[in-house]
């Protein structure tokens, strides 16, 4: 069961990683801002695809000796778990130096050609945009809170009946594997994390919202697309994940509660549900985001272009801009978000929420 | 309406902005009584600073054109709102005066001048151009 878990992450973290040049946008290359007449040269598609193919293959290679190691050699639980911890991360520590270097040769590339070296650099937006703009309203997140109240509600009623060792963490195979003494706090410390979840998804969905609407100026139509559905995706995706969040930690709380509720069949089998149905909403996420405005072609606008960004992307990774009030935008390697570090509202959306669930987990 | 400025030009992008929220009115692509977008919103979308947005919106006010609702943004007003506290005569006529005069000294014949106001009075109110 574990190895089929990871089996499965292992692939999903290859497939995405290596396709992730043909699912940012189409101006920007390796994290560089390339103008539109030029995104089509063949030493950037040979760029692509070189990164796509050292990525697909070593991971492959690491994934079916992963797979031959599992089956042949049945490790320790324990061993099997920490290796794969450290594949993930190699993994990801490897497309991440493909992509430094070929961040470092489409720089090369574009200041070689002097592409955009000649063009009028402009922004534009659409005074429009903001009404065709499809993002969940905010009170669609308190849905769920009101389930973790309700959960909490339940639990406090059932005080007495309760255990008097309080499940912290499930084995791979489902059952509870690590305890805490019960105490007032101790038992709905788990749906308290959730609400701060909550209330976090909901924080990022709002200043989601207030973040720009970047259109392209010489592809305005393609980038409303792009930029659209980007924001309509994310808050679906992230509301998914707030629901399927809350009806595992409801499922677990129910299982204190009640012990013996679920059968062990049920224990084991929820989470890996719960992980299936997040990677398969990753993956529509990715592609819907990915093709949006693909197949809109090409705006003739002569002379002018983008204002080019680069300087404020450190490495093409890191987003600093003072001048611009969003606290997210669009990722230039990737698909989804990253934060505008010039902004420190910013840190305390992300960060605030993190630092409360560590410090909660560790002093309570 | 497209609303496009050129960040590195000479003339600084608040006045970019006014001048073209001005010249969507005079078409026709902004109706009165539309609102615009809020600061916040339209220096988001645009990738600029709040004050610059903040600053165009209080020169049209200034000047009668929109009116600033706090927190959600602008709504441009009614013709007769507009009319109605005119001082704008004079201010047109002195600036007016300024690009004449310019005109003039080089070489601008009056013929050519009426000609350009003319058309220029054409373009914005003849056909108004699709969003």
């Amino acid at each position: 069961m574990t190895l089929t878990i990871f089996a499965i992450i292992i692939l999903f973290l290859a497939v995405m990683e290596a396709a992730i040049p043909y699912l940012v946008k189409r101006t920007v290359v390796f994290g560089v801002s390339i103008p539109e007449e030029y995104t089509k040269a063949s030493e950037l598609r040979e760029y692509k695809k070189r990164y796509a193919l050292i990525v697909f293959s070593v991971s492959m290679v690491v994934f079916i000796s992963f797979l031959l190691w599992g089956m042949l050699a049945s490790p320790a639980e324990e061993q099997l778990v920490l290796v794969c911890t450290a594949i993930p991360i190699a993994m990801i520590l490897l497309s991440l130096a493909c992509y430094v270097y070929f961040h470092a040769k489409t720089t090369q590339l574009k200041r070689q050609n002097r592409w955009g070296e000649n063009l009028k650099q402009v922004r534009v937006t659409d005074l429009s945009v903001r009404s065709q703009d499809e993002m969940l309203p905010w009170y669609m997140y308190l849905l769920p809170m009101v389930v973790t109240l309700g959960v909490i509600g339940y639990t406090v009623l059932q005080y007495p009946t309760l255990p008097e060792q309080i499940p912290t963490h499930w084995g791979p195979n489902g059952q509870p594997d690590a305890f805490t003494a019960k105490s007032p706090i101790s038992v709905i410390s788990a749906p308290l994390i959730l609400l701060v979840m909550q209330v976090m998804f909901l924080g990022i969905n709002e200043t989601t919202k207030r973040s720009g609407i970047k259109l392209s100026a010489t592809r305005t139509e393609a980038s409303r697309i792009r930029q659209l559905t980007l924001r309509k995706y994310t808050s679906w995706f992230m509301f998914l994940i707030s629901l399927l969040l809350t009806m595992l930690f409801s499922f677990l709380q129910l299982s204190t509660i009640h012990e013996g509720l679920f059968g062990e069949g049920t224990m084991l089998i929820a989470p890996f549900i719960f992980l299936l149905v997040i990677f398969g909403g990753a993956i529509v996420y990715a592609v819907k985001v990915g093709r949006a405005g693909e197949k809109i072609g090409t705006e003739s606008v002569e002379g002018i272009g983008d204002v080019d960004e680069d300087q404020y992307w450190k490495g093409g990774l890191f987003y600093f801009n003072k001048n611009d009030p969003s606290i997210f935008v669009e990722k230039r390697f990737g698909v989804g978000w990253t934060l505008n570090l010039a902004n420190p509202k910013g840190y305390f959306i992300v960060l605030g929420p993190l630092a409360f669930i560590l410090l909660f987990t560790y002093f309570v | 309406m497209i609303i496009q400025i050129e960040p590195q030009s000479d003339i600084p992008i608040y006045m970019q902005l006014t001048n073209q929220i001005l010249e969507g009115i005079a078409r026709g692509a902004l109706r009165q009584g539309e609102s615009l977008p809020s600061v916040r919103a339209f220096a988001a979308d645009l990738g600029v600073n709040m004050h610059t947005v903040n600053k165009s919106y209080h020169e049209l006010e200034k000047r009668g054109i929109i009116r600033i609702v706090p927190k959600s943004g602008a709504v441009i007003q009614s013709q007769e709102a507009i009319e109605k506290n005119n001082p704008h005569y004079q201010r047109i006529q002195q600036e007016m005066k300024t690009v004449i005069a310019e005109a003039l000294v080089l070489g601008f014949k009056s013929e050519q001048i009426e000609e350009l106001v003319a058309s220029v009075t054409k373009e914005l109110k003849g056909k108004p151009r699709l969003k």
